[in-house]
């Protein structure tokens, strides 16, 4: 079983570090939390080196926190600044070259059907704008043309945060950072637009306003990865530090960004659509019946 | 030195609500406790963003989290 791993042989549970065994007595393994109960349960994620308030960190919380199976889920990063939470969760984390991201869950997600055909194994790569739309632009659309049956995640903060300020190709138009003291002189790339072109089965923008909406999002792109496609969220997740947003304003930021040009959007084909209709339908019914 | 959030547990479990929970960046960090209904700060984890004070105080006005200077436990 799955679940063996995580589980303390007896005789050692009072040798084992305390957070380790929170993590098998309250935690989500072989459970399912709703987001609404973050808080009351031990977390897969643990302290780590982000930025105060930085937003990036939070919806990486709430992604943990969405995992449809914790257990069997492979997380993949790069050079940025989400790895460094990334890397410090109870879920496997590969690193993948910067830029390669999307190469490297290629393989790993063909690897993994043909030594485990019985299992479904998640695989989510998660990665700055930096690292998926300029440097491993090629990657990132080759996978999706590939249809390729995994999740990527685009933690878009509109700058290389994580090497202090370069404009991306995510940077809006006309934006100064710190090392683009000119300004952008070009658009933001149409990252869903683009993703449901190259083949993406179920594609979302979201800012993280609403957790339940976002974690609903992030179970959903999972699971249409299983057994349609590729997908691909594309989060706006502010980078505090390069748009000097006082970390209180933080929320504030993301609200009135979804107001302007990050409202909720929702896209996927009319299979996967069907598919969700059933789970929720077999769900209700399920809660009838008790 | 630094700032760290701090509820007011006997304010806050008069209201029934987990919404600073929701938004705290850190894990493990802004915890509820159900049985009594109030939200408390793991001070040792918390990173002083003041995120839980905008969503109680600004959005919510129930302004029942302040940022207090952490003090050193022994
Ligand atoms: C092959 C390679 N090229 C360049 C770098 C340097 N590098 C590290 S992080 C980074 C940019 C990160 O920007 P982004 O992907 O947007 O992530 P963020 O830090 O903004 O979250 C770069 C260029 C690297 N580590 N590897
Ligand atoms: S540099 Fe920006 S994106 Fe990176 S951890 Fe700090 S606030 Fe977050
Ligand atoms: S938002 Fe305010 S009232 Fe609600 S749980 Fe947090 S501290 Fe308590
Ligand atoms: S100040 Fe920030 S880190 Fe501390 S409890 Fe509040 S939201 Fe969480
Ligand atoms: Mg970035």
């Amino acid at each position: 079983m799955s679940l063996k791993y995580v589980t303390i042989t007896t005789g050692f549970e009072n040798y084992m570090p305390k957070d380790y065994v929170d993590l098998v007595r309250f935690g989500q393994f072989g459970k399912e939390y709703d987001i609404q109960e973050l808080g009351t349960f031990k977390e897969l994620v643990e302290e780590h080196p982000m930025c105060a308030g930085c937003f990036m960190a939070y919806f990486i919380r709430v992604f943990y926190a969405s995992l449809p199976n914790p257990e069997d889920t492979i997380v993949i990063g790069t050079a940025g600044c989400a790895r460094l939470a990334l890397s410090q969760a109870a879920v496997p984390f590969i690193y993948g070259n910067y830029g390669d991201t999307n190469a490297v869950a290629s393989g790993l997600k063909r690897a993994l059907k043909i030594r485990f055909p019985d299992k479904e194994k998640d695989v989510v790569v998660v990665a700055g704008d930096g690292g998926l739309m300029d440097i491993g632009f090629g990657m990132t659309m080759h996978s999706w043309f590939r249809r390729e049956n995994f999740t990527t995640i685009m933690v878009d903060n509109e700058v290389y945060g994580n090497t202090g300020g370069q404009e991306s190709g995510m940077t809006r138009k006309g934006i100064q950072l710190k090392m683009a003291p000119k300004g952008k002189k070009f658009d933001k790339i149409n990252a869903i637009e683009l993703a449901k072109d190259a083949g993406c089965v179920y594609v979302a923008r979201v800012a993280p306003t609403n957790p339940k909406r976002l974690a609903k999002t992030i179970k959903r792109a999972i699971l249409a990865a299983r057994h349609f496609g590729p997908t691909f969220i594309h989060a706006y997740t502010s980078c505090n530090i390069e748009y000097s947003i006082p970390t209180e304003k933080v929320l504030e930021d993301a609200r009135m960004r979804e107001k302007q040009d990050f409202s909720f959007v929702e896209w996927m084909t009319d299979e996967v659509k069907e598919y969700f209709e059933q789970i929720e339908n077999t769900k209700k019914e399920e809660k009838q019946k008790v | 030195m630094y700032y760290v959030a701090e509820t007011k547990i006997d304010k806050c479990s008069t209201y029934k609500c987990n919404q600073c929970v929701l938004f705290c960046p850190e894990p493990n960090t802004l915890m509820f406790l159900e049985q009594k209904n109030f939200a408390y700060v793991n001070q040792s984890r918390c990173k002083g963003c003041a995120i839980c004070v905008y969503v109680c105080g600004d959005l919510l006005k129930r302004n029942c989290i302040e940022m207090v200077m952490a003090t050193v436990s022994e």
